[in-house]
């Protein structure tokens, strides 16, 4: 038994079982696969069975009779139809202390059928072509030899199962048939003229000339989107048939090369019902995940991490390598999910990573380079020539004086009563500043450099497998002074012997990222803002090349804006280190056939180090406490422990099938945080704690939280499944939260969930139609929860870090719920998983779910009596939220043929949310400045005065009052309406499509998000008299109401410019998510190297966006759009080669 | 099944179990100094910028200055925080004075802790006259006042009167007077004498004139006028001449000084206005004036260039702490005060010759102490002497969070001239009837209480 391929292997028997899915198992068969298919974990529930040899001496015995005697002798099952068994023609064999493998030939020689092996599994498969042409073929037999081979995928690794068929001079397969071990080596006897041809429902199918090379070494390329085999929950392995739950498998193939530093980012468009915006274009910035809509308002958003068995934090994938992820399953209904408990609402993403294999060293080298840039935004900043002239519209219209424009103009009523040599040179300035013209982009923004190198080893002998790697990347991002640094190495030891089998996982990880002062700040100085507001007749430096922050030494007519943004990009910087472990270990003994008892053990540690330093020469370090620069510096230590130990029993009577499991497991969080600023820097010791000078005057500051949480639970999970056709699960688990989290009296609570499924194809009405390859149907209802924050909510308290005249005081700190309660979701699922064709040449799985969201978590806005202070809250949990949809993905081959294939596959998901319930005493509340929360009303409903456009006659903004009539008064709290736009997509999925001809293979992916909205913040700084002073867009210029019959887009430059409707936009986009040509080289072209194989490709990453917002970047999961650092368009190529 | 798991009974370690916050005389002064430590000045910040204390240069392009403009509404967070803001000291004070009763003392400790009581008493009656001046509809027994909290609570209430509040208000305020020791001289805090002056002022907007000129004159017997030559070092904190209270500021805390001048580019956001510059008289007199100087500072080199003000508001400027520009405790209460609280209450309270003359006694009894080579004034009727007073405490008061409030007070519009509304947009005198008369209360608090009702005119077209 070979652990190292455990999900690979276990997936491709499935694949076999299906492919020849119309037979009815012999019960002994069945019982054998059964248990084969049942494995926990990592470890299969199989005892080692020893290489027996065949020893057989038979003659003119029927093949059924011969096919059981070597099933006895040795391990090895093997799945024949029935029917067959009638065809088979009787065998003769002498045979001695044989491997199975070797003998296989032999035996199915001149049989009606071929086979394959997979892992312990020896199955029948249909011969495309009848005898016919056998005969012809064999009177060569004499011209044959053993052509020898070895087959691998696009990451060298060698594939077991490959049916490998000689084919005729039409093309057309003959009966010499062989199968890859699981070396990925073969032996065909063919002519070297022969054509090869070797299929494996996995992968492209590939055609070689026997004789090119000796051995033979092939090459074959994954196809995407079949329908994922094995529902690996973390707890439990199902095969897919046997289960209720809605999953999706995202495999190495989509997660590894693209040049996107964050594992959630990469999962884009590539999980129906899972949306990923990213938070930022910062290098390394993690994505705000959702899966099947916002479940919880107040509690967590994000699913649950698992890495193999350890749960990581989300949001901290910075240090994690994606190169070394072989699957990431996605769990999304109750079944799957109820075995996370309290923590599993949200969905659970499940990573696997690489293992080693057994076999011989294995190294994968790869590299790419490339570069990054800025994506133009759809608004446009006035020009030197148009901000004078604004400038001077603004004089005429109101008479104030916002620039040089104005106060120079010779339409100014100053102009005329000055001399004539204040006149020309006001006429002189006037001229040379319009000549001026800075895009301050280029001063802001830069071509990113990226790299990325990366080598694993992998290999391993029949009890230990090893797979390592070490990676490094380098990332410059596209706002000046930003980047990322990663390396990562991971190590994953397994081991086997007999009965007990363990595995060791370690992830160790430092990145360094270096991040923008005050992203998305609106202040003068925050650098990503001055881009912005800069005037664009402003330039930082002088013709002498001084730079000058401010006009304290030389008047300018500018506001200096550009240039304190200059200053604080490259007077501060602001850099956090991670170093970050994840660590596992597990082990698992077979008591006695069918139980086996399990324990595991891991760790997910994070040291962030933060450091932000602000230069004492700088001007803004010049305006720090003390006048001399400020540095800062702190560390936030993150540590979770887990331990599971748990119990299985499976067992098979019949067409009954029995799998319990029990588990009891403990987790523990600790956070420690502390961080100092000092402030009086010696300047010529940058970027160091020795710098500062500790005076009475700018006292350094001292900040620390410590805070420790744990869980217990006990868990019970059960499985029966009849006749392979039939499956009902159950699972509960017992989950004890600590004081942090709710008070003693609500401490317990348990989860559950049911779950049937129904492998329609087994049913003899289905078995034989070769149309309908699959047909599965599956429901499941069940409760789980968010994880609760461990606040302590329920609990009074007071804090120490106050103080009055400099002496140390206390202050209460929370309004308190005493009666803070666990918040749960109920959820319902049903799911149909359909394939078409003998080849499942369409896919389709689809699922409608029903999630209930119960004892919701809300922060109610006390009066400003409480005591709260502005935005103090109190904690309820009397929500109640639903969100019911439904999800596809559909795929299909769209042409197949031996050279040219073209895929192509849709997901999508559309999410319905609805307000259930507030509380007893309201039936909404504000949420944030612009959205309410409102029953009968999707969560992310926007709130505001509705826009009514700009009065023709004179200018005026006007507004709808709420019954109907339109006044210029706003009033927002008598005008708010919620507005019907959310903040929350409905919509939202991913189009993937993929070309290969030949070695030749273009990818593409789309992601898309529809029916959502957001708070265009932006507007209201380059729109808005209130900042004129500042650089506007064009439209303050060329849109605006001037004179009277004027029907403009803005309002007269006079009247302030408040919130409304007009400022929530449709936030919708299509982006051309990822292209990738890839070249994987002809391994003939390899023999002579060292090689064996090699790719080369080049890749585009946000090639193509299509939206109608206005912003920066309509993919953010800030509420509001408001100079971020927007993602960039990213161009890479690079290399991949194996030894 | 359970199990008494230890492992679960993790408790909080970054904050305090309420139930153990308070357990003897040191914790409850910890808890006193947690009510004063949030105690805010965006009222004096808020009354500068919609008043005629101030204009808008136009060297300050980065402020929001709708406010100044009267452009404010229930989301104006410049003029509505401070509705959030006081109520949180007094939720504070509220929840140790919920404590005290518990903590055994024994005789020596009863006096401190009276104190103690006495403290959060009188702070909590002190921001309810504050919420009183900033947002009730109008200082009329039958105005609407603001719900008066006398513990801590989640609830919704109303607006009970501006009497009711009087009311709540001196209650507390004789309860603190009682507990408070006259030996306790800490003007940081709340002392007797402070107290008297909280209860002058209350009594002069409630109009209670025998009452005003009682506590006035228990004040300026306690506490005489800055002589001369300390004046200007009371606002540089290096004299404590007349400062009856004041907001501690050390290093570290909010800058008062930064609602006038940005350190950070160097900008006057808000300049003293000219029509209080010119109240001071001709460049002569200013000089003669001690207030001038100390309140204005005049930077002729500054404004040189056109573009930036040569005037700026010199009263917060700097104090004790060097390179900390804009740090300086906030003079809550000072003698000067309590001489024009007097003036006003004897000439309102008897508008016959005696009551002009003790009016006109105490105003030039200030005046004297303010100007050098002062001459006595007489006033020939009551009204002139109203005005000279109303001027007298512009002058006097100016940037202390007044000048909105006595407008308020005596039903006068807030008019600016011509020269202090250059960048105002036309916002040169706003109306009794305005909405922006009366600050408005917070939309989050209109929002979540049904019972709280908005001031008068907010909403309505404007003319």
């Amino acid at each position: 038994m070979h652990i190292d391929n455990d999900a690979y292997t276990r997936e491709r028997a499935q694949n076999l079982l299906r492919h020849i899915g119309r037979i009815s198992l012999k019960t002994i068969w069945l019982m054998k696969l059964i248990l084969f298919l049942t494995v926990f974990f990592t470890w299969s529930a199989f005892a080692e069975v020893s290489a027996q040899k065949v020893n057989l001496r038979v003659q003119n015995t029927s093949f059924k009779s011969v096919v059981q005697q070597v099933q006895q002798q040795t391990g090895y099952s093997f799945i024949i139809r029935d029917e067959l068994f009638q065809q088979a023609k009787p065998v003769s064999l002498d045979i001695q202390d044989r491997e199975v493998l070797e003998i296989l030939p032999s035996l199915f020689q001149g049989q009606p059928f071929g086979y394959a092996v997979k892992g312990k599994i020896i199955s029948a498969t249909a011969l495309k072509k009848q005898a016919s042409s056998t005969d012809n073929h064999r009177s060569n037999a004499a011209a044959q030899q053993a052509i020898r081979g070895r087959v691998v995928n696009a990451q060298g690794e060698p594939l077991s199962g490959v049916t490998i068929y000689v084919l005729d001079s039409t093309g057309k397969p003959t009966t010499t048939v062989a199968t890859s071990t699981d070396a990925g080596t073969f032996t065909i006897n063919a002519n070297t003229d022969d054509q090869l041809m070797l299929s494996h429902l996995a992968y492209f199918s590939k055609t070689v000339t026997a004789g090119l090379e000796s051995p033979l070494n092939i090459v074959l390329q994954e196809k995407e989107n079949l329908i994922d085999e094995v529902v690996v929950t973390g707890y439990t392995d199902y095969v897919r048939s046997k289960s209720p739950s809605a999953t999706a498998q995202v495999g190495a193939q989509d997660i590894n090369r693209v040049p996107m530093s964050s594992l959630d980012q990469i999962l884009q468009g590539k999980v129906p019902g899972m949306n990923v915006i990213s938070s930022s274009g910062q290098p390394g910035q993690s994505a705000s995940v959702v899966i099947r809509g916002i479940g919880s308002v107040n509690g967590t958003n994000s699913p649950l991490y698992v890495m193999d068995g350890v749960p990581i934090e989300a949001g901290y994938f910075q240090t994690i390598n994606p190169e070394d992820i072989e699957t990431v399953n996605v769990l999304k209904d109750a079944s799957a999910k109820s075995l996370y408990g309290s923590r599993g609402s949200n969905g659970v993403i499940v990573i696997t990573t690489k293992k080693g294999k057994k076999g011989r060293l294995n190294v994968n080298y790869s590299s790419q380079y490339g570069f990054s840039t800025l994506t133009q935004p759809t608004f446009d900043m006035m020009d030197s020539r148009e901000r004078l002239r604004f400038e001077e519209e603004v004089g005429l219209e109101t008479g104030r004086d916002i620039g040089p424009g104005w106060t120079l103009s010779p339409k100014n009523s100053n102009y005329a009563t000055q001399s004539a040599a204040w006149q020309q040179n006001a006429n002189h300035v006037l001229d040379s500043l319009s000549a001026m013209n800075t895009d301050w982009r280029d001063l802001f923004f830069q071509d990113g450099r990226f790299m990325e190198q990366q080598l694993s080893l992998s290999g391993g002998n029949e009890n230990v497998q090893t797979y390592n790697s070490l990676s490094l990347w380098n990332e410059d991002g596209i706002v000046k002074e930003t980047g990322l640094n990663r390396y990562s190495l991971r190590s994953n030891t397994n081991m086997n012997y007999g009965k007990f089998t363990a595995g060791i996982n370690l992830n160790l990880g430092y990145s360094n990222s270096r991040f923008t002062y005050n992203e998305g700040g609106t202040g003068v100085g925050s650098p990503m803002a001055s881009v912005y507001y800069a005037l664009p007749y402003e330039y930082p430096y002088t013709a002498d090349g001084a730079f000058h922050a401010t006009d304290a030494d030389m008047p300018f007519y500018d506001t200096r804006e550009g240039s304190r943004g200059i200053d604080v990009l490259y007077g501060t910087s602001d850099k956090t280190e991670q170093f970050k472990t994840i660590l596992g270990v597990n082990m698992a003994y077979e008591i006695l056939e069918g139980l086996k008892i399990t324990t595991r053990a891991g760790i997910d540690f994070r040291n962030s180090v933060d450091q932000v330093f602000i230069n004492p020469l700088s001007y803004i370090g010049k305006n720090q406490s003390g006048k001399k620069g400020s540095f800062e510096e702190g560390y936030r230590r993150n540590f979770n422990l887990i331990s599971t130990s748990g119990i299985t029993y499976n067992k098979t009577i019949d067409k009954h099938e029995l799998e319990l499991s029990g588990f009891f497991e403990y987790l523990q969080s600790n956070y420690k945080a502390f961080s100092y600023r000092g402030y009086g820097l010696d300047d010529r010791l940058p970027e160091n704690p020795n710098a500062i000078t500790v005076s009475t005057d700018y006292l350094p500051s001292l900040d620390g939280s410590r805070s420790a949480s744990a869980m217990l639970s006990y868990m019970g999970i059960g499985r029966y499944t009849y006749d392979n056709k039939y499956t009902a699960t159950a699972s509960y688990r017992y989950d004890g939260a600590s004081l942090s989290s709710v008070p003693a009296k609500n401490r317990w609570h348990g989860f559950y969930s049911f779950g049937a499924a129904w492998d329609a194809k087994q049913e003899d009405f289905l078995k034989s139609a070769d149309f309908v390859s699959v047909l599965r149907l599956r429901a499941s209802y069940g409760q789980t929860a968010s994880p609760i924050g461990s606040s302590f909510t329920h609990l009074s308290l007071y804090a120490a870090n106050t103080t009055y005249n400099g002496q140390s005081a206390i202050r209460p700190s929370n309004l308190v719920n005493p009666d803070y309660d666990w918040e749960y979701v109920d959820e319902f699922n049903i799911g149909v998983d359909l394939s078409l064709f003998n080849t499942q040449r369409i896919k389709l799985v689809a699922d409608w779910y029903n999630k209930v969201t119960m004892n919701m978590f809300l922060d109610q806005t006390p009066s400003a009596t409480a005591g709260g202070g502005s935005g103090g809250t109190i904690p309820l949990s009397t929500g109640k939220m639903g969100n019911k949809g439904i999800e596809f993905s559909l795929s299909g081959d769209i042409i197949q043929n031996r050279d040219f294939n073209w895929n192509i596959g849709i997901n999508g998901a559309y999410n319905q949310n609805k307000i259930l319930r507030v509380n007893d005493i309201t039936d909404e509340l504000a949420d944030g400045d612009t959205r309410i929360i409102k029953v009968g009303l999707p969560y992310g409903t926007y709130y505001g005065p509705v826009w009514a456009g700009v009065n023709p006659d004179n200018g005026d903004a006007l507004y709808y009052n709420q019954d109907g009539s339109i006044t210029n008064v706003y009033n927002a709290e008598e005008q708010s309406v919620p507005l019907s736009s959310n903040m929350f997509p409905k919509f939202t999925g991913g189009i993937s499509s993929s070309w290969r001809w030949k070695d030749l293979t273009l990818s593409t992916l789309f992601s898309f998000v529809t029916d959502v909205q957001r708070w265009n913040n932006i507007d209201f700084y380059i729109e808005t008299e209130r900042y004129m002073t500042s650089n506007q867009s064009k439209r303050m210029l060329y849109d605006r109401w001037k004179k009277p019959g004027d029907v403009a887009l803005l309002q007269r430059i006079d009247v302030p410019r408040n919130y409304t409707s007009k400022d929530i936009q449709d936030a919708s986009f299509l982006r051309l998510r990822n292209v990738q040509l890839n070249y994987s080289i002809p391994t003939a072209w390899l023999r002579k190297t060292f090689l064996k194989t090699a790719n080369i490709f080049v890749q585009g990453q946000n090639l193509l966006t299509w939206t109608s917002w206005r912003g920066l970047d309509p993919e953010n999961n800030r509420q509001y759009g408001r100079f971020e650092y927007p993602n960039a368009r990213k161009y890479t190529a690079g290399i991949q080669v194996d030894f | 099944m359970l199990p008494a798991c230890k492992q679960l009974d993790l408790p909080p370690s970054d904050a305090i179990d309420a139930t153990k916050a308070f357990r003897n005389l040191e914790d409850v002064n910890m808890g006193v100094l947690g009510a004063y430590a949030p105690m805010t000045t965006s009222v004096i910040e808020a009354v500068a910028i919609v008043s005629d204390e101030v204009m808008l240069p136009t060297e300050n392009t980065v402020s929001n200055t709708s406010s100044h403009r009267w452009l404010y509404n229930s989301s104006s967070g410049s003029v509505t925080s401070a509705f959030y803001e006081y109520y949180v000291t007094i939720d504070r004070a509220n929840q140790v004075l919920a404590a005290i009763p518990n903590i055994p003392t024994n005789g020596s400790m009863q006096s401190l802790m009276n104190q103690y009581e006495g403290e959060l008493l009188a702070l909590r009656a002190y921001c309810h006259f504050e919420l009183l001046r900033a947002y009730a509809s109008s200082y009329e027994p039958d105005g609407m006042g603001v719900p008066y909290m006398k513990e801590h609570e989640v609830i919704y209430p109303a607006r009970p009167t501006v009497q009711a509040n009087f009311d709540d208000i001196n209650t507390d305020l004789a309860a603190a007077k009682a507990l408070i020791p006259g030996g306790f001289s800490d003007n940081t805090r709340i002392t007797k004498t402070a107290l008297s002056a909280i209860q002058a002022r209350v009594a002069l907007y409630a109009k209670k004139w025998d009452d005003a000129i009682a506590y006035a004159s228990e004040v300026i017997a306690a506490e005489p006028l800055a002589p001369k030559n300390d004046f200007a070092k009371i606002w540089t904190d290096e004299s404590e001449a007349e400062v009856v209270w004041k907001l501690a500021r050390v290093a570290g805390d909010s800058r008062l000084g930064a609602a006038f001048f940005r350190e950070t580019g160097e900008i006057v956001l808000y300049a003293p206005a000219f029509k209080l510059i010119d109240g001071f008289g001709t460049t002569a007199q200013r000089a003669d004036d001690i207030r001038f100087a100390s309140y204005i500072k005049y930077d002729p080199a500054r404004g040189a260039s056109g573009a930036k003000s040569a005037y700026l508001v010199n009263k917060y400027a700097s104090g004790l702490v060097p390179n900390a520009p804009g740090l300086t405790s906030v003079k809550l209460f000072r003698t000067g005060e309590m001489y024009l609280i007097r003036a006003e209450a004897a000439l309102e309270k008897d508008n016959s010759a005696a009551g002009i003359a003790a009016a006109t006694k105490d105003l030039n009894d200030l005046r004297a102490a303010r100007i050098y080579n002062y001459v006595h004034v007489t006033f020939p009727d009551k009204q002139s002497l109203i005005n000279a007073i109303l001027n007298e405490r512009y002058k006097e008061l100016a940037f202390e969070g007044h000048r909105f409030f006595d407008l308020k007070r005596r039903n006068l519009p807030v008019e600016r001239r011509t020269e202090d509304a250059i960048n105002t947009s036309g916002a040169v005198k706003l109306e009794t009837t305005a909405a922006q008369y009366c600050f408005p209360i917070p939309e989050d608090e209109l929002f979540v209480n049904k019972n709280m009702i908005q001031n008068p005119h907010y909403g309505e077209e404007q003319k």
